[in-house]
């Protein structure tokens, strides 16, 4: 059936012992009850039992019959406690009318159903109430209690055709048989509950061993996370000391020279006017020479995106990230292709461009942020308008002075309000154009 | 556990659900065969009435007609209802009778409606295999109960249910030899007479006639303390058959009045044969004895030698002029599938004047319906085929019928009176203090009653 193992086994047995005795017995009885009708006893036999039993063919027929369907109820799983409980209780109406069938001499087949049921919950008080109830019912289909209630022909009588040493050895056998029965389900019942038991302790392992696994991998969890911190602070570190050495190589390098030479020239000036020029020339190189090692410090510093990208790629691929970061609402209009300009010029391009989108998200709390480049003849314009919050007077903080000073290096020039959203406005003389025309 | 089965859920409940189908179908199956309902069906419905009688007359006489009037019934009831056909089993003799019907019974091949004898009565009823008439006769507007007399329809009635219908009957007559009253110059005894009347007739003819030192004429033969019992308002076991009243007064004074009687035989036991050979008084009897020996030829032999005359029974001081009532019922089968056809028939062969009226005809026994006995058709018949002088007055058949007494009767009910009647004996030969005796035997009976409960 459903249930596999040594359990099912035992079930199996119980449900043939129980279809043996049901045969056995309405068998011997309609023998008896026919024996009856052929000695001529029937009239006393009724007067005896003053019932008229069911006719003799219908006992196994019933019974057998109503056994089928015990069966067929049985094998059905049913997933609901509704249906549950419906099934139950029309397998215990089955089980009574089998009962009733034989003179309630035999009620064994209830076990059947406290077996079945005790295989179900995994609730130990739903099941023991449920086993319970049906115990009860199994307890109250008791003959000489049912007879007491109304009369019920015994067995004894209705075996009473035969002699009384026959019929004892038949009454012993049914004996036999309900033994076996009650034995069968109680090897049931140890079988499951040992079972049960040997499953709870698998599953007590179980859980034992989860747990360690996953305290071994909290712990690693957290070393892992110490050492993403380490690294980074790490990483911060390195830089810093990188930067200051990039510092001091360079800028450190050319002023300690620009300071020493300007130091000679201060001693010279009135001695030697013209070797002072001559220093100062020299000086003058140094210098140029540390903006230049500055600069080449910077480019070290770039962008990412400017260094492996193309300046509109690099601001598209800003702005789609910043859109896809925050969610704001950018749009742009990048009219130039933007070629020919210079480290520098893209640099500060560039900057511009995130500074402003980051005030109007940061500052602006803006989610509409509109993004214009265009060309002016020899002037390049950068116009950022956003639906932020503004402010009536623009107090100048480390972003707009930086911009600011960065335009200026290129003669470019920055305007804004704050009176609608934020609007900012960048011109930037293009230097190229001309070239660009010659070429 | 609460193990899962691992197949797909969708083939899983379609699967639960074919074994759901198939149990229900199974059940109705078993419902059908265990409710008989099955025999309702097209193939099962057969239109047959079967009927369960007995070959002989119920009056233990052989008269050569005993299928005759059911042949008649049967006969009218399938033209008044065409499409319906009775059968019966013939050739089973009333002593097999019961057996037979308990067998058939058993078998489940019981008869739709049959004749139940007054002694089986009760087992059938208790054993439960006897329809209620309830149902049928509420339901049935030509029904009235008050046409057969009250008597032979009480016999019917079991722990206040009607389980049967009287078919026919016959009371307990006082058999009078005139011949022995007119030689002693006594005058014939009227209806309301009584036991002392019954007593003194007794005591005055019982005497030695031919002087040869022997009593050889005798007042009573048959009389016993039941006959006493009836007649003095007397019922032996109440309703349940627990408890016996052999200390009540009434029934005191019958037996002593037994006891008289039995003492004027000086210790002889008359058998019947004296009174066939005329040489008692009285015998009481069956109006069913009466017309059989009536009717045989060698019974007219028997009786040839005297004349004689019936009276009704002599009453007691706190009774009447009553007597028992013998009557056979019908009886519908509690397994019947016809109960409709089953009750017309049973109706048809207890209540139709025409069936009825031949009971006097073909059987020995009285019809149940007062007005067939009180009809001038059979006043005609019974002055006619009886011997004229002699036959008893219809009103006094029809009255002693109306009056008759009917007991209380349970399972065993035989074996009961067997015990009272050891009791009354034991009563009647103690010859001490017979008070005593009483009531020590009385409890002996209810013991009995009780263990045989």
């Amino acid at each position: 059936m459903n249930r596999e193992g040594f359990p099912g086994l035992v079930l199996n047995t119980m449900k043939n012992l129980n279809m043996v005795m049901i045969l056995y017995l309405t068998m011997v009885t309609a023998h008896s009850l026919y024996g009856y009708v052929d000695e001529n006893s029937a009239m006393d036999f009724l007067m005896q039992v003053k019932r008229m039993p069911m006719e003799p063919w219908k006992l196994p027929v019933l019974s057998i019959g109503l056994y089928v369907c015990l069966l067929l109820l049985l094998s059905i799983r049913c997933q609901s406690k509704r249906g549950f409980l419906g099934k139950t209780v029309l397998e215990l109406g089955v089980v009574f009318a089998i009962s009733s069938v034989l003179n309630f001499s035999y009620t064994g087949m209830a076990l059947l159903i406290i077996a079945d049921t005790m295989s179900y919950f995994s609730d130990l008080k739903q099941r023991v109430l449920l086993v319970a109830s049906i115990c009860v019912v199994y307890l109250l289909l008791d003959y000489d209690l049912l007879s007491a209630v109304r009369p019920i022909l015994s067995l004894e009588t209705c075996w009473g055709y035969y002699g009384r040493e026959t019929r004892s050895l038949l009454l012993g056998i049914r004996n036999i048989l309900n033994s076996l029965n009650t034995i069968a389900f109680i090897s049931y019942a140890i079988v499951l509950i040992l079972a049960e038991v040997r499953e709870k302790e698998r599953i007590l392992g179980l859980n034992e061993r989860l747990n360690t696994v996953n305290q071994d991998l909290r712990a690693a969890n957290e070393k892992l996370e110490e050492y993403a911190r380490e690294s980074e602070k790490a990483a911060e570190t390195r830089e810093r000391n990188r930067l200051a050495r990039e510092i001091h190589d360079t800028l450190g390098h050319s002023l300690t020279g620009i300071i020493t030479g300007i130091d000679a020239c201060v001693m010279l000036v009135d001695v030697a006017p013209e070797a002072t020029k001559e220093q100062l020339k020299a000086i003058a190189g140094v210098a140029r020479q540390g903006i230049k090692d500055v600069r080449r410090s910077v480019k070290a510093l770039r962008p990412d995106a400017l260094e492996s990208l193309n300046l509109k790629s690099a601001l598209v691929q800003m702005m789609e990230e910043t859109k896809r970061s925050t969610g704001v609402e950018i749009t742009w209009q990048i009219e130039p292709a933007l070629k020919g300009f210079n480290k520098d010029e893209e640099d500060i391009i560039y900057r511009i461009v995130q500074e402003s989108i980051t005030n109007a998200i940061r500052h602006g709390r803006a989610d509409k942020v509109e993004v214009g480049i265009h060309r002016d003849y020899n002037m390049l314009k950068i116009h950022i308008e956003d639906n932020g919050v503004g402010c009536s007077k623009v107090q100048k903080g480390f972003g707009l002075h930086h911009m600011e000073e960065r335009l200026d290096m290129l003669k470019g020039s920055l305007s804004y309000h704050g009176d609608h959203g934020f609007v900012i406005d960048a011109r930037i003389p293009i230097r190229w154009g001309t070239e660009e025309e010659n070429d | 556990m609460g193990q899962k089965t691992d197949q797909d859920p969708g083939k899983t409940g379609k699967s639960y659900g074919f074994r759901a189908g198939l149990c229900a179908f199974l059940l109705l199956l078993l419902w059908l065969i265990a409710s008989d309902t099955y025999q309702k069906l097209p193939g099962f419905d057969k239109k047959v009435l079967r009927v369960g009688v007995f070959s002989d007359s119920y009056w233990e006489v052989q008269n050569g007609y005993s299928y005759q009037i059911l042949e008649d019934a049967i006969a009218g009831f399938e033209k008044r209802h065409p499409g319906i056909r009775v059968e019966y089993v013939s050739g089973i003799i009333r002593e097999d009778y019961s057996e037979w019907l308990s067998e058939q019974m058993m078998r489940g091949t019981a008869p739709d409606i049959f004749f139940v004898t007054g002694e089986h009565f009760p087992d059938f009823a208790e054993a439960g295999v006897l329809q209620d008439l309830a149902p049928f006769m509420e339901e049935d507007r030509d029904f009235s109960p008050e046409r057969y007399y009250a008597s032979a329809y009480a016999y019917g009635n079991y722990e206040g249910v009607q389980y049967a219908l009287p078919y026919e009957c016959a009371p307990k007559l006082m058999f009078v030899n005139k011949s022995i009253l007119q030689q002693e110059g006594i005058a014939m005894p009227g209806n309301q007479w009584t036991w002392e009347d019954f007593y003194r007739i007794c005591r005055e003819v019982t005497k030695d006639t031919d002087g040869n030192g022997t009593v050889d004429q005798f007042g009573a033969v048959g009389y016993t303390w039941e006959d006493a019992f009836d007649s003095n308002g007397v019922t032996l076991f109440d309703k349940k058959g627990i408890e016996c009243c052999l200390t009540d007064e009434r029934a005191k004074a019958g037996i002593s009045f037994i006891g008289r009687m039995e003492a004027l035989n000086g210790g002889y036991s008359v058998s019947s044969k004296e009174f066939a050979l005329g040489n008692v008084a009285f015998q009481p009897m069956l109006f069913s004895e009466y017309r059989a020996y009536k009717s045989y030829p060698l019974s007219i032999k028997k009786y040839s030698g005297f004349e004689w005359d019936c009276l009704r029974m002599p009453a007691g001081p706190e009774g009447e002029n009553i007597s028992r009532l013998d009557t056979l019922t019908l009886a519908m089968s509690s397994s019947t599938k016809q109960s409709r056809m089953a009750w017309e028939l049973m109706k048809f062969l207890t209540g139709d004047e025409q069936i009825q009226s031949e009971i006097f005809t073909y059987s020995e026994g009285v019809p149940v319906l007062r007005e067939v006995v009180e009809s001038e058709e059979n006043q005609g018949f019974l002055t006619g085929a009886l011997d004229s002088e002699n036959a008893p007055g219809l009103f006094l058949l029809s009255d002693a019928v109306e009056q008759a007494v009917v007991v209380p009767r349970f399972h065993n009910y035989d074996r009961a009176v067997e015990e009272a009647d050891r009791a009354v004996r034991s009563i009647l030969e103690s010859s001490s203090n017979r008070n005593r005796e009483t009531i020590i035997q009385n409890r002996k009976v209810n013991r009995y009653l009780k263990e045989m409960q």
